[in-house]
C-alpha cells in the first residue's frame, strides 16, 4: 500500500494546463525523486500537495485516506511539509521563533517560553545532526545556505510523515548537501517519505530509490533509480536525446587583457583580490559559499563601494557603479545572483525586460522608437530561442529557464564584451543550462571574456578554462589544466593558507 | 488603442465607473447631463486632473508627493501677493512661480533619491515647512484678490468650450506622450516595479525620481495658480483637499500605489469619478459632516474595487459562489 498516491491530477491556470492527468505513487520508507524541466508541473504537483494550489481535477490519496488541504496550515496538520526554494523565514525572528513560529508553547500569560523553545530546537538539531547554528540567532545576519538550513528545520519541528525537498540543496555548500541527502535517507529509513526534487542528477542518484520523471504536466516514467541511466533520464525528461550537456572546451582565449583586477577589496568580505581576465577565456570562480563571490561580481559591476584598480581592455576604471559599467562594447556586464530580485521586472514584458539596459540604443533625444525595440527584441528572443508567445507577455510566467535568458539577452543586448556570470543555471532546467554553457563557450569564441561563479561544482569543472578559488575574500589558488577537478577546488577552498 | 486597454483592464474599469456614476446621478438629480452641468464638472475634473497629473508620475515611479497642498497654496497666495490684482506682473510671475513650484519639487526629489529620506517623511516636511513660510510671510492677513487673466484662464471660454479644459487637454497629451513614447517614461515604471532591478540595469534611478517630483511641484503650482482664478481669490488651506483627491485620482484610474503601473489616461478618469461623486452626493441630503463621512467611504472602496489586492479577493470570492469544489468540473478556457 502506497503511502502516497495521486491519479489524473490536473491544474490549469487561465488556458495553461500546468498539470494534465499527472500520476504519482510512492511508498513509506523511501527517498522519491520528482524530475522534469522547468514548467513541467513539478512545482504545480508539490503546491497541490502542500496545500497551496488546490488541483481542478483528479484524486489524491495519503495515509489510506482521501486528501484535500485547503491551505498550507491544513496540509502541515495532515503530516505533509514542504521546503520550496523560495524561503519563508521572518528575517527579524531569530533561529528559534521561525522554526517554531506559531508553534511556540506559550505559558498563560501567552508570552513564549523561552526554555522550552530552546529545548525543543536543540533536540531537534541534536535528533538530525544539523549544522552549528545559534538557535539565537536573527536570521537576517544568517547566509542564504544557513537561512536553507534553517527552512529545513522548520520544516521537520511539524513532525511529518511526509517531507517534500524543492531544490534544496542549490544554496547549499558540498558539506551541507551531504548532510541533508544523509538526512533524507534517515528520514526515509523512520518509515516515512521524502519527495525530492532537484536539477542534480548525482544527487538523485546517491539518494533517490524511486525516480517519476514529469514532462509537460505529465508523467511520462517511473522507475527505481538503478534500472535506468543518466542519459535515459534526460530523455525522458526533454522528450528527445540531449547529445550532452557540456560542450566541447575549446581553447578561443587570447593573449589580450579584458580585465586586470588588482588589490580589489570591499568591507571585510573581499580582500586585496588580484587575478586577469584574458579576452576569448571563461574564467570560473569557485569556493565555499559565502567567501567573498558575491562581493567580487558586485564590486566589478560598481554595486557598493570598492578599492582598488580595475582595468578594462587596458582602460582603469574610475567611476563606479552600473552606469559606468553598462557602456557598450567596452563595458562590463553582469547577470545577477537573485533573478527575481535584481533581474528581472517580473510584471513586466519581456520587451521591457530586454530593453530595459539600452534604451538609448533605440531612442533619439530621448523619444522611444517603437519600431528599432521590436527589431532588437525580435533578434535577441530568435538568437536565444526565447519560449514566450509573444513579446509582451509577462517576463514573471515565463519558465525559469526562459526567465533565466530574458537576463541574458538583456545584459548581451549591451554589446558588453566582458560578462560577469553569477550562478546563471541556478534554478534552471537541464535542457536550458546546456544551451547557457554552449552560449558561453560561442561568445567566448567571438572574444568575450567570461567571469563564470557557480555553487555546482561540477559546472566549473566542465565550462571553465581556469578556476579561481576563494577562500575568506581572497584568491587562494588559480587551477588550469588538468589541475581542475572537483576535488581540487575543495581542496584549495578548505585548506588554510598560512 | 484597443491594444492599450486590453494591457490595461484597470484603466477600462475606471472610465466604466465613470459612465455608471454619470448615469446614476443624472438618475438623481435630472438635467445632470445638460451642456452647462458637464461644463462646470469638466472645469473642477480639471484641477484634480492637474495636481494628480505630478503625482501619477511620482506614484509610478514608486513614491509619494504628500507636499502638493502647501506648494499649491503657496503659488496662489504668492501669485496674488506679487502681482496685486494687475495682469501686466503676471507675465512674468506665473513663469516664476511655475520654476519656483519645480524647484520644490526637485528638493524633494533629491532628499529622497540622493540622500534615502522615505517619500512620505521627505514630502511631509516640505509640507509643513511650506505651511509655516507662507504664515510667516503673510502675518495671516487675507492676501489680495485674483488678476482677471488668471481668472480667464480658470473660469473663460473659448467658444463653448473652457479655457481650463483647453490647458488640461494639452497637459494630458503631454503626461501620456510622455509615460509611454520617451525614455523616461520607461524608466519610471521601471523604477516604480523594482529599483534593484532598475540599478542592476543601469537606469538612472536618481535623474528619474527627481525628474517625477519635479513634474509633480510644477503641476502643482499651476493648480494652485488657476485655482485662484477660479475662487478670484487665494487663501489660506485651499489646497488641502487635493491631498487626498490627487492620490484617490492615481489610485482608482488603476495605478497600483506601490509603484511600476498604471497611467494618466486612467487618472483622467479617476478625476472625473471623484467630481462626479461629490456632485451626486449632495442629492442625497445629508448634513455637512455626513457628507464628508460617505465620501470618505466611497473613495475607500473605489479605490479597493481597482487594486489587484480586490481582484484577487473577487477572484476567490467568484470560486467560492461557483460551489469553490475542486472537481466541480471543467473551466471554459
Amino acid at each position: 500500500m502506497d503511502l502516497l498516491q495521486a491519479s489524473a491530477v490536473s491544474k490549469r491556470y487561465g488556458g495553461i494546463a500546468a498539470l494534465s492527468g499527472a500520476e504519482f505513487h510512492a511508498a513509506a520508507g523511501e527517498v522519491h525523486a520528482l524530475l522534469g524541466e522547468n514548467g513541467a508541473g513539478k512545482s504545480t504537483f508539490i503546491q497541490i500537495l502542500a496545500g497551496a494550489v488546490r488541483p481542478d481535477e483528479g484524486m489524491i490519496n495519503f495515509d489510506g485516506a482521501p486528501f484535500r488541504a485547503a491551505n498550507p496550515s491544513a496540509a502541515q496538520a495532515a503530516g505533509i511539509s514542504a521546503v520550496f526554494q523560495e524561503l519563508s523565514l521572518i528575517p527579524d525572528l531569530t533561529v528559534e521563533q521561525n522554526i517554531w513560529f506559531r508553534h511556540e508553547w506559550r505559558s498563560p500569560l501567552r508570552m513564549i517560553r523561552r526554555k522550552a523553545l530552546r529545548e525543543k530546537t536543540l533536540e531537534l538539531f541534536a535528533r538530525y545532526a544539523f549544522p552549528a547554528i545559534a538557535p539565537d540567532q536573527e536570521v537576517r545576519r544568517l547566509t542564504l545556505a544557513d537561512r536553507q538550513v534553517v527552512e529545513i528545520a522548520k520544516a521537520l519541528a511539524r513532525d511529518p510523515k511526509v517531507l517534500i525537498l524543492d531544490e534544496a540543496t542549490s544554496s547549499l555548500a558540498p558539506r551541507e548537501t551531504e548532510w541533508l541527502l544523509g538526512l533524507a535517507t534517515r528520514f526515509a529509513g523512520e518509515g516515512r517519505l521524502v519527495i525530492y526534487i532537484s536539477h542534480r542528477l548525482q544527487e538523485v542518484r546517491q539518494v533517490a530509490k524511486r525516480v517519476t520523471v514529469f514532462r509537460n504536466g505529465q508523467t511520462v516514467a517511473a522507475h527505481d533509480t538503478a534500472s535506468v541511466s543518466d542519459d535515459e533520464i534526460i530523455t525522458e525528461m526533454l522528450g528527445r536525446r540531449m547529445e550532452r550537456l557540456y560542450p566541447e572546451r575549446r581553447d578561443t582565449a587570447t593573449a589580450k587583457l579584458a580585465l586586470k583586477v588588482r588589490g580589489l577589496s570591499a568591507g571585510s568580505r573581499l580582500r586585496d583580490v588580484d587575478f586577469d581576465l584574458r579576452e576569448g577565456e571563461v574564467l570560473g570562480v569557485g569556493g565555499l559559499q559565502g567567501h567573498g563571490q558575491r562581493e567580487l561580481f558586485q564590486a566589478l559591476f560598481g554595486i557598493g563601494k570598492s578599492r582598488g584598480s580595475i582595468e578594462l581592455w587596458g582602460r582603469e576604471m574610475t567611476a563606479r557603479g552600473p552606469r559606468q559599467a553598462l557602456t557598450g562594447r567596452d563595458g562590463i556586464a553582469l547577470v545577477p545572483e537573485d533573478r527575481r530580485g535584481q533581474g528581472l521586472l517580473l510584471s513586466k514584458s519581456v520587451r521591457e525586460n530586454l530593453t530595459l539596459a539600452v534604451i538609448p540604443r533605440f531612442s533619439s533625444g530621448g523619444i522611444l522608437s517603437a519600431r528599432r525595440e521590436k527589431a532588437l527584441v525580435a533578434e535577441m528572443m530568435t538568437f536565444l530561442r526565447i519560449k514566450a508567445k509573444t513579446p509582451d507577455q509577462v517576463a514573471g510566467t515565463l519558465s525559469g529557464g526562459n526567465q533565466q535568458k530574458v537576463v541574458f539577452g538583456k545584459m548581451l543586448l549591451t554589446e558588453a564584451r566582458v560578462l560577469l556570470l553569477f550562478d546563471p543555471t541556478r534554478g534552471v532546467d537541464v535542457g536550458t543550462k546546456g544551451e547557457i554553457f554552449t552560449l558561453m563557450r560561442d561568445l567566448a569564441a567571438k572574444g568575450y571574456a567570461i567571469l563564470f561563479y557557480s555553487s555546482d561544482q561540477p559546472e566549473l569543472v566542465h565550462v571553465a578554462d581556469r578556476v579561481a578559488v576563494m577562500q575568506n575574500g581572497r584568491m587562494a589558488a588559480i587551477l588550469e589544466g588538468a589541475g581542475i577537478s572537483e576535488d581540487g577546488i575543495l581542496r584549495a577552498a578548505m585548506i588554510e593558507k598560512h | 488603442m484597443t491594444l492599450f486597454l486590453a494591457r490595461h483592464r484597470a484603466i477600462l474599469l475606471a472610465y466604466l465607473g465613470m459612465i455608471v456614476l454619470l448615469a446614476l446621478t443624472s438618475f438623481f438629480s435630472p438635467g445632470f447631463l445638460a451642456g452647462s452641468h458637464l461644463r462646470t464638472l469638466t472645469v473642477l475634473a480639471a484641477f484634480i486632473g492637474i495636481v494628480a497629473l505630478g503625482q501619477t508620475f511620482v506614484i509610478i515611479g514608486g513614491g509619494i508627493d504628500l507636499s502638493l497642498p502647501w506648494v499649491l497654496n503657496c503659488a496662489a497666495i504668492l501669485m496674488t501677493l506679487i502681482a496685486k490684482g494687475q495682469d501686466g506682473p503676471l507675465l512674468w510671475v506665473i513663469p516664476l512661480l511655475l520654476v519656483a513650484g519645480a524647484f520644490i519639487g526637485a528638493i524633494n526629489g533629491i532628499g529622497i533619491a540622493v540622500f534615502g529620506v522615505p517619500p512620505i517623511i521627505m514630502t511631509l516636511a516640505v509640507n509643513v515647512i511650506l505651511q509655516g513660510g507662507i504664515l510667516v510671510y503673510t502675518g495671516g492677513t487675507p492676501p489680495a484678490t485674483a488678476p482677471q487673466l488668471v481668472q480667464f484662464l480658470a473660469v473663460g471660454r473659448i467658444g463653448p468650450i473652457p479655457v481650463v479644459a483647453v490647458i488640461w487637454l494639452i497637459l494630458a497629451v503631454a503626461a501620456s506622450f510622455l509615460l509611454s513614447k520617451t525614455a523616461f517614461g520607461r524608466q519610471l515604471y521601471a523604477v516604480g516595479t523594482s529599483a534593484a532591478v532598475a540599478e542592476f540595469s543601469g537606469v538612472p534611478i536618481v535623474r528619474t525620481s527627481v525628474l517625477a517630483y519635479t513634474l509633480s511641484g510644477f503641476t502643482a503650482a499651476l493648480a494652485g495658480m488657476l485655482l485662484t482664478g477660479y475662487s478670484a481669490q487665494a487663501y489660506l488651506g485651499m489646497g488641502d483637499p487635493y491631498l487626498f483627491t490627487s492620490i484617490a485620482a492615481v489610485a482608482i484610474g488603476g495605478a497600483s500605489i506601490l509603484g511600476g503601473s498604471g497611467h494618466y489616461i486612467g487618472t483622467i478618469a479617476g478625476a472625473f469619478v471623484l467630481t462626479i461623486l461629490t456632485g451626486l452626493l449632495p442629492a442625497l441630503n445629508l448634513s455637512n459632516g455626513a457628507l464628508l463621512i460617505v465620501y470618505g467611504v466611497v473613495i475607500l472602496v473605489t479605490v479597493s474595487l481597482a487594486s489587484e489586492a480586490f481582484s484577487d479577493l473577487a477572484a476567490a470570492l467568484r470560486a467560492v459562489l461557483r460551489g469553490g469544489r475542486a472537481t466541480a468540473g471543467k473551466e471554459p478556457s
